[in-house]
């Protein structure tokens, strides 16, 4: 139902409102299907829960400033499936609350998780429209889809068209862009590399960090594939030539190699030879104190007869 | 990226001035061209069909001013300064400014000596000047000044025009970014098993080493149990003995 937005305004995202919407909705979906205790059990509910993945509300708040729509935070809201519609009285007290932390927020719509925006969202938006009277809708779809490169994350607003020769209310989809300062960039960066629990093994924390700069290189990697793939094209004269964009390939190509002085060389072998100074330096005390332990319990073992008068031992 | 979009109104003026007007007009053309100070590409105007056939008439030498500006350098130009007009302040600015762009292509590090030489500039005074007010902050180059090392070294620098043979050696290092990048995927990817495959031998060992105790304990306490009748006296010096140890 969705075309494109032409109202007007600018919107912009803030991470931590994704972050707590795939939050609510990861804890809501491994509440209803706990970890299995016995597999008969697990069976049975696997196949019923896992038909329907749960739907999660809740409210966005924000501040709009003129054309520019900037949504910092969300909460949650219970969903009444008897009368479909958000629990007011919840939402205005999370309101005042908000209210008196920051006093600047509005609420300036709802959020769900979903693939789509459907017909009974209508009935939710329609009434949260006392409170704002144009409210979002930030859709959430908790499917994870490899091939997909953009955040599954969607933003409608409603306008009134004429279909049918009377005046309905459909969502249009809108773009939106991500805001974020850098407090908040550290803290979802933080959560978004979370170790596992037992990490104290160098092992693994080795391989996540070397998986993570894997993913970064393979991304630089497509990209210079295009470039390639752009210019081979060029050369042989299946896309017309296009200058500007040459200098510009140019210009970058001129950046490499990025970083090759000497005074580079010099730093960065200082560098790894402390590191492995280092090392053998603690594989060496690690050693030692091994030896020393085994020197004790040595004695302690064998000259339980010789020990008398107490002569300390040799060493 | 933003030269480019701040060129790109620009060249479009250009060549459709330049596809209307034929012959000594265009001339006038080429020289507003030229002496425009936000304007450093000029392959878009050669290709205009009228400007090409500029070639070999008495106007000639207005192609090759263009010509100059595209690829050529300030030397260039005071080695054939006959054949080619007389350039008014403005061009000769422009042909400095592009001559630092092109002996940016050859090297990050550019010494003060050579760039002095290139540009005709007698002392490092004016020679900082110019870079700092003409090129840096015109946006076309980004960098750093060095004055102990007397060298200028360079982070960024916008493109210039392509010389026809120039594509291939794009594509070419183009084809060795991407080589040595795949290569590094490869190696990352083989340090991560290798990671893996040390934590797991790592753990078998632990396992076999606990076993073995576990062994040479049970193995221990059954001895333990025959020879408990053996005089306490060595145990208790053993323990004097112990202490003494700690100690």
């Amino acid at each position: 139902m969705a075309s494109s937005s032409s109202s007007g305004l600018t919107f912009k995202l803030h991470p931590l409102v994704i972050v707590n919407i795939s939050d609510h909705y990861t804890r809501v979906k491994s509440q209803l299907n706990p970890p299995p205790l016995t597999s008969t059990s697990a069976t049975v509910n696997g196949v019923e829960n896992q038909q329907q993945a749960p739907r999660v509300y809740g409210c966005v708040i924000g501040v709009q400033r003129g054309r520019t729509v900037e949504i910092f935070n969300s909460f949650e809201l219970l969903y009444d499936p008897s009368t479909h519609s958000l629990d007011r009285p919840f939402l205005k007290k999370k309101q005042e609350l908000y209210k008196k932390v920051f006093p600047h927020f509005y609420i300036l719509g709802w959020y769900s998780t979903g693939s789509d925006a459907q017909e009974s969202d209508m009935h939710i938006h329609r009434a949260l429209m006392d409170i704002n009277e144009s409210p979002l809708y930030v859709l959430l779809n908790p499917a994870i889809n490899p091939a997909q490169k953009d955040l599954p994350v969607t933003i409608y607003e409603s306008e009134l068209h004429v279909i049918d020769g009377i005046p309905q209310l459909i969502f249009v989809r809108s773009s939106y862009t991500i805001e974020t300062v850098e407090a908040e960039r550290i803290s979802v960066d933080h959560v978004a590399h979370l170790k596992p629990s037992d990490g104290g093994s160098a092992a693994t924390q080795l391989a996540a960090h070397l998986t993570g700069i894997h993913s970064a290189i393979k991304m630089l990697n497509s990209r210079i594939r295009v470039l390639h793939h752009y210019l081979v094209g060029m050369q042989k004269g299946d896309i017309p030539c296009e200058n500007s964009l040459l200098r510009q390939v140019s210009s970058l190509l001129r950046r490499l190699p990025a970083i090759e002085s000497e005074k580079f060389q010099d730093d960065f072998l200082m560098e790894y030879n402390d590191t492995l100074l280092i090392t053998y330096l603690a594989m060496f005390t690690n050693c030692s104190s091994t030896m020393n332990e085994l020197v004790d319990k040595f004695n302690t073992a064998y000259d339980r007869h010789s020990r008398r008068g107490g002569r300390t031992a040799f060493i | 990226m933003d030269i480019e979009q701040n060129q790109a109104e620009l060249i479009d003026n250009f060549v459709k001035q330049a596809s209307v007007q034929k012959g000594t007009a265009l001339g006038s053309v080429i020289l507003e061209a030229t002496s425009h100070p936000s304007l450093f590409a000029f392959s878009e105007i050669l290709a205009v069909p009228t400007v090409a056939e500029l070639e070999g008439t008495e106007n000639s030498v207005y192609l090759k001013v263009l010509q100059l500006f595209a690829h050529g350098t300030w030397s260039d130009y005071r080695s054939n300064c006959s054949s080619l007009p007389q350039l008014v302040p403005d061009q000769v600015l422009k042909l400095k400014q592009l001559t630092v762009l092109t002996l940016a292509e050859t090297n990050k590090v550019l010494p003060y000596d050579e760039l002095m030489m290139e540009l005709d500039v007698m002392n490092v005074r004016e020679l900082e000047d110019f870079l700092i007010n003409e090129c840096m902050y015109a946006g076309i180059v980004r960098g750093k000044l060095d004055q102990l090392r007397r060298c200028f070294e360079i982070q960024f620098a916008a493109g210039r025009d392509l010389r026809p043979g120039q594509l291939g050696s794009m594509i070419q290092t183009l084809s060795n970014w991407l080589g040595s990048s795949d290569n590094l995927l490869v190696s990352i990817q083989e340090k991560i098993k290798w990671a893996d495959t040390m934590s797991e031998l790592d753990k078998k060992h632990r396992k076999e080493v606990e076993a073995r105790v576990e062994e040479v304990k049970k193995s221990v306490s059954v001895k333990k149990l025959q020879t408990v009748s053996r005089p306490k006296l060595s145990s208790e010096g053993s323990r004097i003995s112990t202490l003494n140890l700690v100690e």
